[in-house]
């Protein structure tokens, strides 16, 4: 019997990761009304916050440092996009690829699971990278968000390192993708729920118990407490991302080692050409 | 190259999808330069076998070596060119040439030798206007030669080839029959249900087995 993928473990070619993301640019490029409308509903999202934050002026909450609960928030819907996009790129990619029917063609050329995981997901995280960004600025520029205690070293380490944590759970959701096909449900409900517990859009003090319990160990908790703890405090980060490292650096390896699996399994069944 | 001297060994493939068995104990070698036509009518396992081959669907019995390497080895997958379902295996909103650079890219390690052999290629086989053209205002048998070029990529050891004349013209398939006489080291297993392909084969293994 044939055995496809026997050793997931190499090292990307660097130029296939570059094609995949080039491609991907490239297709989406070719949506340009999608970029400005993406744009569009990060801005209203922003708008929404701020207005919710005008409405419940003062608070007594912990905010990590932040000084004032729209601060807060900006930076959660900022970073929740680059954390999604880490969680939940790859998978939305594959199930692309699925749905075109490119998923056949790609895995029958000599490319290899980390290049195919990597390469799918690079381009997502890239653009969420590039997002987060954008609104970062404008809720600076335009809604009177301050930096002036930022350490953007740390806020930078500390992003890639959530990055690589949570591309670890992406990668495990792809593999859930390539088995299931629609499991965009599921990884959309698991990053949503990653989000809620850690305090993307309120602090986690105000959330019971048991669910704090449940979001003191979530990857995306110390992204959260990290980024905010750099942005606003200017250090404290260093904890967050070391926790963030270990995760990735366990992470990664089960996660190939799943969409190993993943991709195994879905050509045992006959399924890889089917959406 | 196996052991035996050839390219591709096939030994008691077997494939079932649920209960129904598609290959049953399918055994066959192609040595280099030999064109193997895969002979029957639709839905009697022509595609399952080249599926094995290209490593995309796993045996339920049986093994499938190319070059001696297991099917679907990294190591078997830069042997093989194939040319598959062509209709829904290119990026619709890429033009046929940037579609056939990314795949280029993935098999060849220098990014220009990868953009000289796509464009080599678009030159043999007089593809220049389905280069240009955007995949999704590309006709069935546009995309096809498409396919065909894609799967000529990497100057692969051995090409499988789905139906690889059905939608093209007199033209077309002569340049596609002079360009597998263009690599005459090159194992070619062929799906087909035409008279013309099986006559341009050297041998033939008739479907369902």
């Amino acid at each position: 019997m044939t055995s496809a993928f026997p050793f997931p473990f190499s090292v990307p070619r660097l130029g296939v990761i570059v094609a995949l993301v080039r491609r991907d640019y490239l297709v989406q490029r070719s949506y340009r009304l999608v970029f400005a409308l993406d744009l569009f509903y990060g801005v209203v999202n922003l708008l929404v916050f701020y207005f919710i934050s005008k409405t419940f002026d003062e608070t007594t909450a912990d905010l990590n440092g932040a000084p004032s609960y729209f601060a807060f928030a900006s930076i959660g819907i900022a970073i929740t996009i680059v954390l999604q996009a880490a969680s939940g790129g790859l998978a939305h990619r594959i199930r692309e690829e699925q749905l075109t029917g490119t998923l056949e063609a790609l895995t029958a050329q000599p490319i290899t699971v980390s290049e195919l995981a990597f390469g799918l997901a690079s381009f997502q995280f890239g653009f969420g990278m590039l997002r987060a960004a954008f609104y970062l600025l404008l809720s600076g520029l335009f809604f009177g968000v301050g930096y002036e205690n930022a350490d953007w070293v740390g806020f930078v380490t500390v992003l890639l390192a959530s990055g690589a944590a949570l591309a670890s759970i992406g990668v495990i959701l792809g593999a859930l993708v390539l088995v299931l096909k629609r499991g965009e449900i599921l990884t959309g409900a698991v990053t949503f729920a990653m989000g809620l517990v850690s305090g993307a859009f309120f602090p986690v003090a105000v959330l019971p118990s048991w669910l704090q319990a449940i979001g003191s160990i979530m990857p995306t908790r110390f992204a959260y407490d990290g980024l905010r703890s750099a942005i606003f405090e200017g250090g404290g980060w260093g904890g967050d991302a070391l926790a963030l490292i270990v995760f990735a650096v366990i992470g990664l390896p089960i996660g190939v080692l799943c969409f190993n699996r993943g991709l195994l399994q879905s050509r045992r069944a006959g399924t890889i050409s089917q959406y | 190259m196996g052991s035996n001297g050839n390219l591709l060994s096939i030994e008691g493939l077997s494939r079932r999808f649920g209960a129904k068995e598609v290959v049953r104990s399918l055994d066959l070698s192609v040595a280099p330069g030999q064109r193997v036509a895969l002979w029957g009518p639709n839905g009697s396992g022509k595609s399952t076998v080249l599926r094995c081959v290209a490593g995309t669907l796993t045996p339920s019995a049986g093994s499938v070596h190319v070059g001696g390497h297991l099917a679907g080895e990294l190591a078997a997958r830069r042997l093989v060119g194939a040319s598959l379902a062509q209709e829904r295996s290119f990026y619709l909103r890429l033009s046929g040439r940037t579609n056939l650079l990314f795949f280029a890219r993935i098999r060849y390690d220098d990014r220009r030798e990868g953009s000289r052999a796509v464009d080599g290629l678009i030159e043999e086989l007089e593809i220049a206007d389905i280069a240009a053209t955007r995949v999704d205002r590309c006709s069935t048998g546009m995309v096809q030669q498409l396919g065909i070029a894609r799967a000529l990529l990497g100057d692969p050891s051995v090409l499988l080839l789905d139906e690889p004349t059905r939608s093209l013209d007199a033209d077309a398939r002569g340049r596609l029959w002079g360009a597998l006489g263009r690599r005459p080291h090159a194992a070619a297993l062929i799906a087909t249900h035409l008279d013309e392909d099986l006559n341009l084969c050297d041998e033939r293994v008739s479907f369902p087995v």
